[in-house]
């Protein structure tokens, strides 16, 4: 019992740090600056017992005299709930300053946040489909407040109208899924549904493919795929930048954890049955998003467009698995953990600079970044070739993995479309290199703060570049082949 | 330390660039360590030339793991035709940091040492990763130098060299994918090493679309006609240091690429392009040659003219036979030589003139003897004058297209013939006619004698004692020559 409790603690630590947070935001001694400390706080000590479980390879079920199996625990679930965590922690602790600077933020911000963290770990244990729902509709409900929370703005209050809307409506395609599923099977859980799967004819399985089929459409919302796009560029221009970036670099990962958690292992026998499907959804979005990357004027509405088409890249390599390649769940992984690096940088410098104006941040508003913040300017141009998959950062491996599964499994002409729409994503990340370069500006150098979020900010991009190039060679330090290592323990540890 | 000599030769100036960069060096300190590093790399390159076994095929070579899971590994090693660029590369970079002795701006010189590092690597790497890794790295110092550095319509043009660049690398990364696929499909394992593609059996459809994926990269970086649109804008907007090197190094690093990875993989498949690739090479010739007859700006008139030679190179590699062979590698070292003190001598032009246009110069020969002494040799060496390196080149490649077939021949003679055209109809009015410029003409100053007076020396080297190198790069040429051929032989 003792033991179960242990290892329960890291979704227990957030899920109280929240109530605490909630407690303590009507104090009036407690101003941003220290409800920040106390959620990063509870951010931490929980990633800290996440990773002391690291490595234990069994899966088990959490108090599975009580919850039956609704709740796992493997490093498949650990390393996902690590990266939520941490991105938690950065979302908090780079936006500092932007709290400060705007006057709509208040302490229930931060219970927000640690709620929405709270469900997407639920999301990533979660064995059993009403449960996953559940913790989908946490994380959702938090994440939708948090949109809207610059009330008196009407992009805001717009955005969250729409991200509500639409996502409850697809929330609803989740609940007929589960409801179909539960009619085929005769229960919810996960293992249930395997055993169903394992013992009956595709033919005999109408019922469920439907039902799975529209947990797909919910998923595909989510992650932003073509045909469910239409969202996500207003939704990501209208919520404040930190959410934009928790939105973009976490709650998105959260998704695939699920996804991949179903198509890996529960639906595993018959997942080549929605391949064409998925083809078809993959080469929407990788057009239709890089379509929308390119006719951006905002920087922050371009990362959105250019978002969808890295969603477009996963896709790949997830219809890749279900063509029988090795690689590609390992490359998914390792993708989610270069895109989360790259974007939560992107994003970091972005919702930095815009602590210090109220100016929106078009492209031409970076000329003569690089003479203004040249720090700044170098760190923002590696997460941009990061983003655009240039060779010597992470960004470059993750692509590579991707388009290798692809071509193992003998989608050429996907890996192709792939190299392609990553040529295209050349030009609107390096627009905004040129604009910061290649302009004077008039204003003189500023002094480069030395304060937290830069220090952050700094250490995203050293990882960037040694997850890119970093050898094995230096004792104790993962290399470039480190964090693909992680990729597959965790992969491992599902089966 | 002779096995270490290649990694320490690649990674010296991005090592001091770092150092110098996270110390924050005042500008005395950086072009001091700048020069330091290019400087040490040329010892170090000699010391290599030193210790280097003509008949030693790849050597030096070193194997460092990189990403296991993947087979792909830091793997680096010399033969004869990188040593050729190797030379050429850290034998240009003293000169250059001379030419930027007044330089201010700090950005110029780290670009420069990134530069430095990015083509040394791609030209020794073996692992087809790690050339991609370096290949597309290079790119970044030219795509920053031209975008701030450069004239013109400077960040449109530097835009355009990067996106034309990049579609090429990315179809070649394309094909390495595949390769690499095709050897775990036939292995069991993941490998992206050179020697271990080699041993690969394509079938011949799949052949040539990787071909076409490597060719496409190549031709754009070379360019062959058709594939040139970046590069009379880029030439042209480029500041001096970036343009000498585009036209010596990088130019030649397209033909290296078929030369390396084209007859190291599909030597097979080429001789399928083998039409194609002469049929541009020779329009390129013919075209670029026209184009540098009728432009005014002296910039993008050498950028046509050095496309129209690189065409010429190209077409020698694709007539597999020995005239042409060495012939190419011979030009690929003689006109990066006289290209670079061309491009340096139309940067002095500009910073005493403000212009490079044609029409704005003339009668610099009568007030400055030791200038026009210069760039006359250097147009004239371009042109193939003979007593240079460059007439000896191309008298080979001519007498290798003779041989391969008479019209094929007569066509490449006629860039000879065009080239004297272009360069003494420039010349006349350049130099000599009537000056309408009435400011002052300074004449070469000491330290820009130290920086042409090697270059010159070179180029008259290589024109009259070509037996002094030869004997270096003619066994490894002949063994690799002999290779492709009994393997083009062996299909037949």
């Amino acid at each position: 019992m003792i033991e179960q409790l242990i290892l329960a603690m890291p979704m227990a630590i957030v899920v109280i740090g929240a109530f605490v947070l909630m407690l303590l935001s009507s104090s009036k001694r407690f101003n941003l600056d220290r409800l920040n400390l106390v959620a990063v706080f509870f951010l931490l000590i929980s990633f800290i017992m996440q990773y002391m479980t690291l490595g234990d390879h069994s899966s088990r079920f959490l108090f599975e005299n009580i919850f039956g199996d609704s709740f796992i625990l493997d490093d498949f679930a650990t390393i996902f709930d690590m990266m939520f965590t941490a991105g938690a922690i950065l979302t908090l602790l780079i936006n500092n300053d932007y709290f400060k600077s705007r006057n709509y933020f208040n302490g229930e911000y931060f219970a927000l946040i640690l709620f929405s963290v709270f469900g997407m770990m639920m999301l990533s244990h979660a064995h059993e489909l009403v449960t996953a729902f559940i913790a989908l509709e946490i994380a959702s409900l938090s994440v939708y407040t948090l949109v809207g929370y610059h009330k008196d703005n009407k992009v805001s209050s717009e955005a969250m109208m729409k991200y509500m809307v639409l996502g409850s409506m697809t929330g609803a395609f989740f609940m007929l899924g589960t409801a179909l599923i539960y009619g085929a099977v005769g229960s919810t859980s996960l293992s249930e549904i395997a055993i169903y799967i394992s013992g009956t004819e595709l033919a005999d399985m109408t019922l469920l493919i439907v039902g799975s089929s529209l947990i797909m459409v919910t998923i595909m919302f989510k992650i932003g795929a073509v045909p469910f796009h239409s969202w996500i560029v207003d939704v990501y221009h209208g919520a404040p930048y930190p959410i934009t970036m928790f939105m973009a670099s976490t709650f998105k990962i959260a998704i695939f954890a699920i996804s991949l958690r179903l198509y890996l292992v529960n639906f595993e026998s018959i997942n080549h049955f929605w391949t064409e499907i998925l083809q078809a959804i993959t080469i929407l979005t990788l057009l239709g998003g890089s379509w929308l990357a390119i006719s951006q004027k905002l920087v922050k509405r371009m990362l959105a467009g250019s978002s969808i088409v890295h969603s477009g890249y996963l896709l790949i390599a997830i219809s890749s698995i279900g063509l029988g390649s090795e690689v590609a769940a390992p490359a998914i992984m390792f993708y989610l953990i270069a895109y989360f690096l790259s974007s939560v940088g992107a994003f970091g410098i972005l919702s930095f600079i815009a602590s210090q104006s109220q100016k929106q941040m078009r492209y031409e508003d970076f000329k003569g970044f690089a003479t203004r913040r040249p720090y700044m300017a170098i760190m923002m141009s590696i997460f941009m070739l990061s983003l655009a998959g240039f060779p010597s950062t992470i960004g470059f491996l993750g692509k590579f993995y991707i388009f290798t599964s692809a071509i193992e499994s003998g989608q050429i002409l996907l890996a192709g479309l792939g190299i392609l729409t990553a040529f295209i994503s050349v030009y609107y990340y390096f627009k905004l290199i040129a604009m910061m370069y290649f302009y004077e500006s008039d204003t003189p150098q500023k002094k480069c703060p030395f304060d937290v979020s830069t220090t952050l900010i700094v250490m995203m991009a050293l990882l960037i570049i040694w997850g890119g190039i970093g050898t094995s060679l230096i004792p104790f330090v993962p290399g470039a082949d480190g964090f693909i290592d992680i990729a597959k323990q965790a992969i491992s540890s599902l089966r | 330390m002779m096995e270490n000599i290649l990694s320490n030769i690649i990674f010296l100036p991005l090592l001091m660039a770092i150092v110098l960069g996270i110390f924050r060096a005042p500008l005395k300190i950086l072009k001091a360590g700048a020069m330091f590093s290019a400087i040490v790399t040329l010892l170090l390159v000699a010391l290599l030339i030193y210790n280097f076994e003509p008949n030693g095929g790849m050597q030096f070579t070193k194997i460092l793991p990189w990403i296991q899971n993947y087979g792909i590994s830091y793997y680096v090693g010399v033969d004869y035709l990188s040593l050729v660029i190797l030379i050429l590369i850290s034998l240009l970079m003293p000169p250059l940091y001379i030419y930027m002795y007044h330089e201010r701006r700090k950005g110029y010189w780290y670009n420069m040492m990134l530069l430095q590092t990015g083509v040394t690597g791609a030209v020794l790497s073996l692992d087809l990763v790690l050339f991609y890794l370096f290949w597309e790295t290079m790119l970044l110092p030219i795509f920053v130098m031209i975008g701030k550095y450069g004239n013109g319509m400077h960040q449109y043009n530097s835009m355009k060299i990067v996106l034309m660049t990049i579609l090429g690398s990315m179809s070649m990364l394309f094909s390495i994918l595949y390769l690499g696929y095709i050897y775990f499909d036939a292995t069991g394992v993941w490998s992206f090493a050179l020697n271990d593609l080699t041993t690969l059996m394509l079938n011949a459809k799949t052949s040539i679309w990787l071909t076409a994926g490597f060719l496409l990269a190549f031709a754009i970086k070379i360019p062959l006609v058709g594939f040139h649109t970046w590069m009379a804008p880029a030439y042209g907007s480029a500041p001096t240091p970036a343009v000498v090197i585009m036209s010596a190094i990088m130019a030649k690093l397209g033909i290296y690429g078929i030369w390396r990875f084209g007859y190291g993989l599909f030597e097979n498949t080429l001789s399928y392009y083998a039409p194609t690739v002469i049929t541009l090479a020779l329009v390129g010739l013919l075209y670029y040659a026209i184009r540098a007859i009728t432009e005014d700006n002296l910039r993008k008139m050498f950028a046509y003219s050095s496309g129209s030679h690189l065409s010429l190179i190209a077409l020698g590699i694709f007539l597999t036979n020995v005239y042409a062979w060495s012939g190419s590698l011979y030009f690929i070292a003689t006109h990066a030589i006289a290209s670079a003190g061309m491009f340096i001598m139309i940067g002095l032009t500009y910073k005493r003139f403000k212009t490079v246009k044609i029409s704005n110069l003339g009668g610099i020969a009568q007030k400055a003897p030791k200038f026009t002494f210069f760039f006359a040799f250097f147009a004239l060496s371009i042109a193939g004058l003979p007593g240079t390196g460059g007439f000896v080149a191309e008298l080979l490649i001519i007498v290798g297209a003779f041989k391969a077939n008479f019209w094929i021949g007569v066509l490449t003679a006629t860039t000879m013939l065009s080239a004297m055209l272009y360069i003494f109809w420039m010349l006349q009015r350049t130099l000599f006619g009537s000056s309408n410029n009435s400011c002052e003409y300074p004449d070469l100053s000491v330290r820009e004698l130290i920086m042409l007076v090697p270059l010159l020396v070179l180029l008259l080297a290589t024109g009259i004692a070509p037996s002094l190198f030869m004997p270096i790069f003619e066994p490894g040429l002949n063994t690799s020559l002999q290779e492709v051929l009994s393997s083009i032989g062996d299909l037949k």
